[in-house]
């Protein structure tokens, strides 16, 4: 098999394929898959979430968890009613992934292939920043619904998020819209300070002719419940990033649904 | 993305492909055609560079005759690969490659 041509795969207790992208890194990808994954399950969804940033996994953190042994547990672990797999569970926080490209496509491979997901309304993949092999691969290899564009207020990041709109276009994945987070911080006298700037989520979603799904405000709760394992949405429920949440997982549903990604028609030879 | 030209449908027609189009249009193109122009980087250097007339053919080439697919599977929602009879697989058709050779061979 040649390694730079993957395999179509088929999911077929999977109903929905979800990717969370970004051209940046930085702007809460893993942060916003963790929470929107978290949301779906608590709107009474099947939900798993898939890392595949296999150079820099946060799955595992974010919910909690760290290595395990490969020879004792069971893929894709569950935890908060989520399905797991991450590069995480199976190397430590302290090694490092010092692999070429290929070697990464055919991680992610595995993980859609040899993981039993069974059946699930949603699998969300939190993909990296950029659009390189992982991206590529997901994109000709996995049966995705559409993808989710994660993008900060301001224009540098906007710069790179436009690149994965182009990619996602180029290989007619459809993008089911765009999510500006860190849109803004509320202070304690209900001031909203935009401290990365304004607009930039809306302006992309103009520009590339696809739905915005709102703004993400800031809130210092969201980056501890992610060091300390456990989704914002989950631990305070009543705040008002969680229902931000809980709007987006309602509004990615309903994109989800609508987009025909009918694939392509088999070849009669 | 709804006015998105897709393929309806792709038959083997004669000695080319049949391409029924979302928007009315129906395209043939020779296979001839399509080998030719296969969107693989090491055929896509190849097309780059004069011809060269003393390239000897790989036997596997002088067996295989007239180009033919042996497979045609789609990847993802953008493109065909086409696997010929002549062993070469890596090349990747996306939709528009396919439309613009189609009507290039009207």
């Amino acid at each position: 098999m040649n390694p730079g041509m993957p395999q179509k795969l088929s999911l077929p207790g999977v109903k929905q394929v979800v990717a969370v992208a970004s051209g940046k890194g930085g702007v809460g990808k893993s942060t916003v898959a963790a929470n929107l994954a978290m949301a779906l399950h608590m709107s009474g969804k099947s939900v798993g979430l898939m890392d595949a940033d296999i150079y820099g996994p946060s799955v595992p953190i974010m919910f909690g968890l760290g290595k395990v042994d490969q020879n004792t547990t069971p893929f894709p672990i569950e935890k908060f009613g989520i399905r797991l797999m991450s590069m995480g569970f199976l190397i430590g926080t302290e090694q490092a992934m010092i692999w070429r490209g290929p070697k990464v496509a055919q991680a992610v491979q595995s993980f859609l292939a040899q993981i039993d997901w069974g059946t699930l309304d949603y699998l969300i993949i939190d993909l990296p920043p950029g659009t390189g092999d992982a991206q590529l691969t997901l994109s000709q290899s996995a049966p995705l619904t559409g993808a989710v564009i994660v993008t900060t207020p301001g224009e540098v990041s906007l710069i790179d998020a436009r690149k994965g709109v182009k990619m996602f276009r180029e290989v007619r994945v459809p993008i089911l819209g765009i999510v500006e987070n860190m849109s803004y911080f509320t202070d304690a006298a209900g001031t909203k300070t935009p401290i990365f700037g304004v607009g930039g989520g809306m302006k992309l979603a103009l520009e590339s002719n696809a739905p915005f799904l709102g703004e993400l405000p800031i809130d210092p709760r969201v980056a501890q419940c992610g060091d300390a394992g456990e989704p914002m949405v989950r631990k305070y429920p009543d705040a008002p990033i969680a229902k931000s949440y809980v709007a987006l997982a309602a509004a990615v549903d309903a994109a989800a649904t609508a987009a025909n990604a009918s694939g392509l028609p088999a070849v009669e030879l | 993305m709804a006015g998105e030209l897709k393929p309806l449908s792709l038959k083997r027609v004669g000695d080319g492909l049949q391409v029924q189009w979302s928007d009315g249009v129906t395209t043939v193109t020779p296979w001839r055609t399509l080998r030719k122009n296969c969107p693989c980087a090491s055929c896509t250097e190849e097309r780059a560079k004069p011809p060269d007339p003393f390239r000897v053919l790989s036997p596997q080439e002088v067996a295989a005759g007239a180009p033919q697919p042996v497979a045609m599977q789609p990847v993802g929602h953008y493109a065909y690969k086409i696997t010929w009879n002549d062993g070469h697989d890596t090349g990747i058709y996306p939709v528009e490659r396919l439309r613009q050779l189609g009507e290039e061979s009207k």
